[in-house]
């Protein structure tokens, strides 16, 4: 049930800091104000190795305000996308640990009952220890997560080719994650939709002599209709895009292809049964995820709510074993499956992929990087997250497209309103898309201000450092500029303040205690002993 | 330091040149080290290669001995019971069913009495009883004691001789196969394909067999040339694969690129850069397949090709499989299981299990240390 | 690519390997001796050695026996035209066997009979002939192996059931619960599956079963506990089977069954519900043994391929879009890693399928490795022995081109080559 590992070298234990720790309130609950949607306190983790203990994050303060898009720069290694998955705790746990912090979100802690994971027993004298892990408690904390994954914070991925499964198809995966989220509405909608409006019939005829015509914005305006009608919505983008087929000619022709999409508005009773089915167990599932937020807010467990949630889920499952026998299956599942492939098909429009039911029914090898990485924003929006974590999504491509996904997220931005976690190295995406910027080091955040305060105000040396080796066009006698120094080993850091060895302003304080974070300018802190502000407590 | 070639050398003046290939080695040594099942597999490997090196030395002895009698059966195998209380028994040969207190002859020499056994502790068991061999090329051997022994030398041997064959050939062809590319390439896949298709087993007992008659082939060092050349002909598909996937991953690294630019010819290249490169998974399967032969040619003698000139042979996997063969497994049921000489099953059998486990534990551990994919 | 064309390219394939198969065949047949086979072909006295070297010139006007052997030159009769002193009447037939031919157009007619499926004849008096009853005749080797593959193939299907069943969730959940005790077990499991011989697993477990089962005197339904676990078919009916007659099966001298030629599915044909059943038994304990055996090399496969999966980047996509671990598992890794598993698969097939002769040896199984090895007792029977490995071949080239289609349908990039 555990296992152990030795270390060779430091103490893997966190060193008691001249930091204060992240003020909490007695009570322990947030105290941020109402606006705030992730609150990161304190977040250290730590990759246990052979070669030693790497500490990635040596406490990280965070905070994301509704509707803000937060940048997260720094230098490769410096600890942002380690950041981004110790929120949604996907660090790999028999190398990674999250030692201590708390990541509030609505309320809850995200990581509680951290402390019970993971003992750590000195062996004898030597400064080694070992881990023993609750794999148990472990896996508990895992489905916890999934409180929170994909339906409270989506999170899209660097490398775009890689991070979609290769044997399914583009609509399979975004139909998989509208499957977890938002299976209920899917489901009422369709079982509450029908062809029996009165307006139907003349609204099929005007939709038939808009396509004749090719008239764009009437067809859609007009399936759109169709869809409300109906009460389907995913309806209207099946016949915007099955009307404009070129290979239809005559209206005959064309009346067939919208009375087939109108097909699959009236269902069996087999199906009806089976989606009820479905229902229920989505249900059930957003049920455990409830209990699950009340757990992490509360700080108790809830055994029995879990164990009955669970029991009655299983329960259902194994009555609807019977759809599974061959023949069944492939009746019930078409019209679930039809309507995600809609709905996927309208998420794509949504991320301004033309075609997008050709790229909904292809491979992910099979389509170019950009595209992917819109397909993995619309699979990350389909279920309406309240934060996008955004790991390097620009990283991997080249700087046409690059400008195109930005130019997406911004449009994103102002139209749904989430918040977003932006996570790169390139200055110029953060000055394109982000509200307010936070730069990391080295495993700790050194400096954290609006866009605009940053780039005219910087006040840590590395920031200053950072913005002054932007190669700029309108000045071509400029010496290209460079922080000396490298990148500090994470096993062994500088002990203090980590930036001191290549700090141009290093001062005898910054070898021995750790600089605080201090208020200088409103909503603008800065970790340097350079500056002598209030010391900031949240 | 000025230094001595003229030409401005790199190396520091003193101090030994920092060589990866010897810290990649220390450290799959210390990652070796810490997995219990490897150092096993070590363990036995050396004890294996001290009774290799024993059995050269070891001469069987039939000295101070007691007769045994019993029941012969099946053939020729002697199932002793008990000890003789006569001295002298005779038996008739040619007459079935098995008659108690029948002595042990020689059915190719009637008028020779077998050497009765002596009881050390060291005895293992009676032999089966065609080891007191007449084929003068033959190894004799009295106990099973000896014939775990002497098999060792032979198991060894022969083992090593063909995984050495058939390595060098798959080594070479795959090396070519993977450097040429092209045309080469496909034919030399091709052929390995076509080797790959036809199942181990049957290929080299059809080579057995068709090479059987043939005159040069049937002194005892003629059959060892059988087998090896009927494994090696089987086994080096295997290896041209391996060493040509590995081939083709290194010589697509940087560091040929570099040479390739830096003037070196494609032999340098292949020597130097590609071929010690591409080893590594071709240990591994030697190691694991060193231990497998000698179940294979148990196997054969299992199902009843005279692969050595006498029907048994001091050879752990001819013992174990001259000890089973089907017919007596169909005798343990109709006569019972009391006759069954079990040890000469038990100690060939658990010699071929430790063999092929320490190779294994020994090759996996290698592997697993070497391989970059599992996140050490 | 479409499915369906990549199929068709694998078939065209399996033409060439063919070829390449009975090339070497031919190369080894090349060095029999002339003479043994000629006799062995040509059915005099017993089939193969041992035989006199020289056949003595007689001047008889009687011909010499040629059994019913086709025209055509068949799978054992590649040779030189070496003048031995031959029977002179044998000479016509000699010549239109083909001996008198250059080699290249001797490798022609000897690939063209082996892809036409024209493959000789037993020879009369080996012992492969007393085990169909057919002493004095000589059959087509084609003929016999027909009435023994649906054995073999019953017996392979059930192994290769077993086999999946076996290795994929254990090798899945040695990846996924690394170095905890299911992975040091899987691991034990692997290496005694490797280092025990096949024949003595398999007689081992034999053994077991019969002592477990009360042992070797013990009785079931006034038959003997081996009955119940060895041989093909119930050699004595007992009380708990109370039925005749089988007119469609072949018991002591072999007959194939009809109409399928199938055993089991006869069986069920025929309505012999206990017969069906009592057939299958008989397969559960070898096809276990295979499992266990082709288990070991493949565990190692299954497990190292699914650790590199669950390591890919898009697993971690998974877990961030909230699906449960499970279903990771299950969906996104195990359809990913099932794929170097059937490949894997595809590429121990041949020492799987090397491995039946052995093994129907023990258990006293019908089927073709039985008849290779009746084929090899002493007086072979080349026409035999080489048409069984052919179709050997063929089994696992066949096999190998199924592998490569299931793992084009599982993972669509592959349909790109």
């Amino acid at each position: 049930m555990s296992a152990s590992a030795s270390f060779p070298s430091q103490s893997p234990l966190p060193e008691p800091e001249a930091e204060a720790p992240a003020a909490l309130d007695v009570a322990g609950a947030a105290t941020s104000s109402p606006d705030v949607v992730l609150d990161v306190r304190g977040l250290k983790t730590y990759f246990y190795t052979y070669d030693g203990v790497v500490r990635a994050l040596d406490g990280v303060n965070l905070k994301i305000r509704r509707g803000e898009t937060l940048g997260l720069v720094g230098e490769t290694g410096c600890g942002k996308s380690v950041t981004a998955f110790s929120i949604t705790r996907l660090i790999p746990d028999p190398p990674g640990r999250i030692m201590e912090g708390r990541v509030l979100l609505r309320g809850s802690d995200l990581l509680w009952g951290l402390d019970k994971e993971a003992r750590f027993k000195e062996v004898g004298k030597t400064g080694r220890y070992k881990i023993r892990r609750s794999y148990r408690r472990i896996q508990e904390a895992q489905r916890r997560m999934m409180a929170v994954r994909g339906s409270l914070i989506s999170t899209i991925f660097q490398e775009p080719m890689l991070a979609l499964n290769p044997v399914f198809r583009v609509w399979d995966q975004i139909g998989e994650s509208l499957t977890l989220h938002r299976l209920p509405p899917t489901i009422d909608a369709m079982l509450a939709a029908s062809t029996a409006a009165p307006e139907l019939p003349e609204a099929v005829d005007r939709l038939v002599d808009a396509a004749l015509h090719k008239d764009l914005p009437r067809i859609r305006a007009v399936s759109k209709e169709i869809g409300q009608l109906t009460g389907l919505p995913s309806l209207a983008t099946e016949m915007f895009y099955a009307v404009r087929n070129p290979n239809l000619v005559g209206t005959e022709a064309i009346g067939r292809e919208v009375q087939r999409c109108l097909r699959r508005v009236p269902l069996s009773g087999l199906q009806r049964s089976y989606l009820q089915r479905r229902r229920r167990i989505a249900e059930l599932d957003q049920t455990l995820r409830r209990i699950y937020m009340t757990e992490m807010k509360e700080g108790k467990p809830d055994r029995r709510g879990r164990g009955f949630a669970r029991a009655r889920r299983r329960a259902v499952e194994l009555g609807s074993l019977g759809y599974r026998l061959p023949g069944i299956r492939r009746h019930v599942k078409r019209p679930l499956d039809s309507e995600l492939f809609w709905q996927a098909v309208g998420l794509l429009e949504s991320v301004s992929i033309a075609s997008p039911a050709q790229v909904a029914s292809s491979y992910p090898h099979e389509l170019s990087g950009g595209m992917l990485q819109r397909v993995m924003i619309a699979m990350a929006l389909a279920s309406d997250p309240e934060i996008l974590i955004a790991d390097e999504p620009t990283t991997a491509l080249d700087v046409t497209i690059q400008a195109q996904i930005l130019e997406l997220m911004r449009a994103l931005k102002s139209r749904v309103g989430t918040a977003i976690l932006l996570i790169t190295h390139d200055l110029g995406v953060i000055a394109e898309v982000a509200d307010r910027v936070s730069v990391m080091y080295a495993g700790r955040m050194i400096e954290t201000a609006p866009v605009r305060e940053l780039f005219a105000n910087p006040l840590h040396p590395y920031t200053q450092g950072l913005l002054a080796s932007i190669p700029r066009v309108d000045d071509p006698n400029k010496k290209l500029e460079s922080i000396p120094g490298s990148v500090p080993n994470l096993i062994s850091p500088p002990p203090g303040c980590r930036f001191h060895p290549r700090c141009p302003h290093a001062m005898p304080i910054c070898k021995e205690q750790v600089p605080p974070t201090t208020v200088e300018a409103p909503s603008h802190t800065v970790a340097c002993f350079l500056y002598h502000g209030v010391e900031d407590r949240n | 330091m000025a230094s001595s070639n003229g030409e401005g050398s790199a190396l520091p003046a003193r101090g030994r040149r920092p060589n990866p290939r010897l810290d990649q080695m220390k450290r799959t040594w210390y990652l070796l080290r810490k997995n219990t099942l490897a150092m096993i597999g070590v363990g036995l490997l050396v004890f294996f290669a001290v009774l290799f090196v024993a059995s050269f030395f070891y001469h069987a002895s039939a000295t101070t001995m007691t007769q045994y009698c019993g029941t012969y059966y099946s053939g020729y195998q002697f199932y002793p019971t008990s000890v003789c209380q006569n001295p002298i028994c005779t038996y008739p040969p040619g007459s079935l069913p098995p008659v108690a207190n029948c002595y042990l002859t020689d059915p190719n020499n009637p008028s020779f009495v077998a050497p009765t056994f002596s009881l050390s502790p060291f005895h293992l068991g009676p032999l089966p009883f065609g080891s007191l061999s007449t084929d003068p090329g033959a190894p004799v051997f009295y106990n099973m004691f000896d014939g775990i022994v002497k098999g060792s030398e032979w198991s060894i041997t022969i083992s090593v001789a063909i995984v050495a064959v058939g390595a060098s050939v798959g080594l070479l062809l795959g090396a070519t196969a993977g450097v040429s590319g092209g045309l080469v390439d496909e034919a030399i896949m091709r052929t390995t394909d076509i080797f790959l298709s036809v199942p181990q087993l049957l290929l080299v007992l059809v080579l057995i067999i068709v090479l059987e008659p043939v005159s040069i082939f049937s002194s005892l060092s003629g059959r060892v040339a059988v087998l090896i050349i009927g494994f090696s002909i089987t086994w080096w598909p295997f290896y041209t694969r391996i060493v040509r996937s590995q081939v083709v991953v290194v010589r697509e690294q940087k560091y040929v690129e570099a040479a390739r630019a830096s003037g070196a010819g494609t032999g340098r290249i292949l020597r130097k850069h590609i071929i010690p490169n591409s080893l590594f998974p071709v240990f591994v399967q030697i190691a694991l397949d060193v231990g497998s032969i000698p179940l294979i040619i148990g196997a054969i003698i299992f199902l009843g090709v005279q692969v050595w000139p006498t029907p048994v042979f001091p050879e752990w996997g001819s013992l174990a499989g001259a000890s089973v063969s089907s017919q007596i497994v169909g005798d343990l049921f109709l006569g019972g299981v009391t006759y069954y000489p079990w040890w000469q099953l038990f100690f060939p059998g658990i010699t071929l299990f430790l063999f092929a486990i320490s190779v294994n534990f020994f090759s996996d551990g290698l592997r697993d240390a070497l391989d970059p994919r599992l996140r050490r | 690519m479409q499915l369906w064309v990549y199929v068709v390219r694998r078939l065209l394939l399996l033409i060439p390997i063919l070829i390449g198969v009975l090339t070497i065949l031919f190369g080894i047949i090349s060095a029999l001796p002339l003479t043994d086979r000629i006799a062995a072909e040509l059915g005099t006295g017993h089939g193969g050695r041992p035989i006199t070297p020289q056949i003595p010139c007689t001047n008889t006007t009687a011909s010499a026996p040629i059994p019913s052997v086709s025209s055509n030159t068949s799978l054992t009769t590649p040779a030189s035209t070496s003048a031995l002193c031959t029977n002179p009447d044998w000479q016509p037939a000699l010549d239109k066997l083909g001996f008198n031919l250059p080699i290249p157009v001797q490798w022609a007619i000897y690939v063209y009979n082996g892809l036409t499926f024209n493959w000789g004849h037993t020879a009369p008096g080996s012992f492969m002939s007393n085990l169909i009853g057919e002493e004095g005749k000589s059959l087509p080797v084609t003929t016999v192996l027909s009435w023994y593959l649906p054995f073999t193939i019953q017996l392979a299907l059930l192994s290769l059931l077993f086999i999946l069943v076996l290795s994929i969730p254990l090798g899945n959940y040695s990846a996924v619960f690394r170095n905890r005790p299911l992975d040091q077990g899987t691991r034990i499991m692997s290496f005694s599956g490797y280092a025990l011989a096949s024949f003595l697993l398999a007689s081992l477990v034999l053994i077991a079963a019969v002592e477990l089962l009360g042992g070797a005197t013990a009785t079931v339904c006034g038959s003997s506990v081996f009955n119940l676990v060895y041989g093909s078919w119930p050699f004595q009916l007992s009380t708990c089977y109370p039925v005749t007659s089988y007119p469609w099966v072949g018991t002591h001298v072999f007959a194939p069954t009809s109409p399928t030629g199938f055993p089991i599915v006869d069986s069920l044909i025929h309505g012999q519900w206990s017969l069906a059943l009592s057939v299958f038994s008989r397969l559960i304990l070898p096809a276990l043994s295979i499992a266990y055996l082709s288990v070991a090399g493949i565990l190692r496969y299954v497990r190292n391929s699914m650790l590199e999966v669950m390591n890919q980047d898009y697993i971690r996509t998974a877990r961030a879009k909230g699906v449960p671990e499970s279903s990771v598992i299950r969906k996104h890794a195990g359809r990913n890693s099932l794929t170097v598993t059937v490949a894997v698969l595809g590429l121990t097939f041949a020492a799987f399928i090397g491995g039946f002769p052995v093994i129907e040896e023990v258990f006293g199984l019908d089927g073709i490795g039985k008849v290779l090895i009746w084929s090899i007792l002493p007086n072979y029977d080349y026409g035999m022995i080489f048409g069984t490995t052919i179709l050997f071949t063929i089994i696992v080239v066949v096999a190998n081109v199924m592998v490569d289609v299931i793992q084009a349908y599982l993972d669509p990039r592959i349909r790109l080559g």
